[in-house]
């Protein structure tokens, strides 16, 4: 080894094993399949959703939890010590809040499923336990990202986020088992409305300020934008939850109206990067990651039209929907289909002690047959919704699994080279 | 050698330097790819780091570019990128 690499303690001393994040990533896939299946099986009750225990919230959290948090976490530990340039100090954390996590979706989804109240008290304690290794992880690095503030504001307030949802989790379980909350509803929508915009928007958005000026190789300076877009968003968070509580609408319509504006400067800020960028060809997940943004604004816009009580017919389980499946799901599998390979690639080599070809790491079918179905999926869904049809609803969720099917196989094509060399 | 790019680069007797020691991420990669990208680019290329730079490994792979770690200041990585012929 040359000086300068052992100088530093060796560059393998920062790299994560790769089983780290591909395990979050291929049991995230599960739990989409997962997803899918109960709203293949349950499609009858989807459209009238408006919260409460049953198969449509098991759905609702396989997705948040078992796909995107798991992403998440999958994703911050391999990308944050890069970013902080501190290396995770120890593994073995990250692996038990793995196995916490997955344990506990499981649980947790089927007890929301089948009204299991033992297994709401296990699942959600399982969870949390895993969560708070996760939060304890990664603020310790955040702690020391000195050179993107924009991105740790972002982190901080997702874990602060995350932690509020999860006691949110814990007071809506127990009141179902025994009453004692005053208004589960208030309690209901502060836990929502933080899941996704506080916790996995603020992650999304943080994250993507990183990683898609490095897809694009984009040189151009959009932090005041982010800035903005950061404080719009924190207002419109803490407007809306107020809002909220004290039951004042035109409170909750100008926090939404905030939200969408700040929505609004994100995809600019996004999109000045694309066009800066020096690689233009961003394929086909980059077309999953352009079609999430419009996604996230038709997302804002209805949660404000919900507000403002405009007449889209169900209007909860379109909103719950679109920002969760449209926006969030699939920006999150935009991103994945680019990390998955890098990451790859990083940990083999062949003969003559190179890395293969990125290109070699993506096969290009299951890809497009991915977006194909999963674009599929999230129209059929979202018309169904709206004009309250099952079947519809039922092939968008057979549409959904022939995507993820897909993705496995393009994962499967992965981990068989990991597997060769 | 292209300008508008971050980070410092200059042209020695042995090809081109550049120190990306001051970015932040991502901008050392857009900074290193940015330069290798350049149509007259031919190498070597010196990069002046402060950590080794995993990621940028297999974009180098994928652009038919080799690298060498090799002794630099303390604190630095320093690496010659070649493009063989
Ligand atoms: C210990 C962990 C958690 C527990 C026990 C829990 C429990 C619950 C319960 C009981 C509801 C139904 C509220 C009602 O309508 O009465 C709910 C809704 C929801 N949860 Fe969680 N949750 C947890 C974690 C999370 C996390 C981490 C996320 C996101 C990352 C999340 C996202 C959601 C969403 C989006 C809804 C709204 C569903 C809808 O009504 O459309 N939950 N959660």
């Amino acid at each position: 080894m040359s000086f300068g690499a052992s100088f530093l303690g060796g560059a393998n001393s920062r790299l994560l094993p790769v089983s780290i994040p591909l395990r979050f990533f291929l049991l995230g896939l599960v739990f989409q399949a997962a997803g899918w299946a109960v709203l293949l099986t349950n499609a009858a009750d989807l459209a009238g959703f408006n919260g409460g225990l049953g198969p449509v919230l098991a759905a609702v959290h396989l997705l948040t939890l078992g796909v995107l948090t798991m992403t998440a976490m999958g994703a911050s530990y391999q990308f944050l010590p890069i970013v902080t340039r501190q290396a995770l100090m120890r593994f073995w954390p990250a692996r038990l809040s793995f196995w916490l996590v997955a344990a506990g979706v499981i649980i947790l989804a089927y007890a929301m499923a089948r009204l299991w109240p033992f297994g709401l008290d296990l699942g959600a304690g399982l969870v949390a336990a895993g969560l708070l290794i996760f939060v304890i992880l990664t603020g310790d690095n955040l702690r020391r990202a000195s050179g993107v503030p924009v991105v740790a504001a972002h982190g901080w307030l997702a874990l602060v986020a995350l932690s509020a949802v999860v006691i949110a989790g814990f007071l809506l379980i127990s009141d179902f088992r025994s009453g004692g909350l005053g208004d589960h509803q208030a309690v209901a929508i502060f836990h929502m409305v933080l899941a996704i915009f506080g916790f996995m928007g603020l992650f999304a958005v943080g994250f993507s300020y990183i990683l898609v000026p490095m897809f694009a190789l984009a040189h151009v300076d959009i932090s005041r934008a982010a800035w903005a877009q950061f404080l719009l968003s924190v207002f419109a968070i803490i407007g809306f939850l107020l809002g909220v509580q004290t039951h004042r609408g035109p409170l909750m319509i100008a926090s939404a109206s905030a939200g969408f504006i700040a929505a609004a400067i994100y995809i600019w800020a996004m999109w000045t990067s694309l066009r800066a960028g020096m690689r233009k060809r961003l394929g086909v997940s980059f077309l999953l990651i352009r079609v999430s943004w419009g996604f996230l604004l038709v997302g804002v816009f209805l949660g404000g039209a919900m507000v403002a009580n405009v007449p889209v017919p169900n209007t909860p389980a379109l909103f719950g929907f679109v920002v969760l499946v449209g926006w969030l799901l699939t920006f999150l599998m935009g991103v994945l289909q680019r990390i998955m390979p890098f990451l790859a690639s990083m940990h083999i080599t062949d003969k003559t002690g190179k890395p293969p070809l990125l290109s070699s790491l993506t096969p290009k079918r299951p890809l497009l047959v991915h977006a194909a179905f999963h674009f599929l999926a999230v129209g059929l869904v979202s018309v169904g919704i709206v004009v309250n049809s099952a079947i519809l609803i039922r092939f968008g969720a057979a549409s959904g699994l022939v995507a993820v099917a897909a993705f496995a196989v393009f994962s499967g094509h992965i981990l068989v080279q990991l597997r060769k060399r | 050698m292209k300008s508008g790019l971050p980070g410092r680069h200059w042209q020695d007797k042995d090809g081109l330097h550049i120190d990306v020691r001051s970015l932040s991420p991502p901008q050392p990669m857009v900074a290193i790819l940015g330069q290798l990208d350049q149509p007259d680019q031919q190498g070597p290329v010196t990069v002046h780091h402060d950590r080794e730079p995993i990621y940028l490994y297999p974009e180098l792979a994928e652009r038919g570019w080799t690298w060498k770690l090799v002794a630099g200041e303390i604190g630095e990585v320093r690496l010659i990128l070649s493009r063989p012929s």
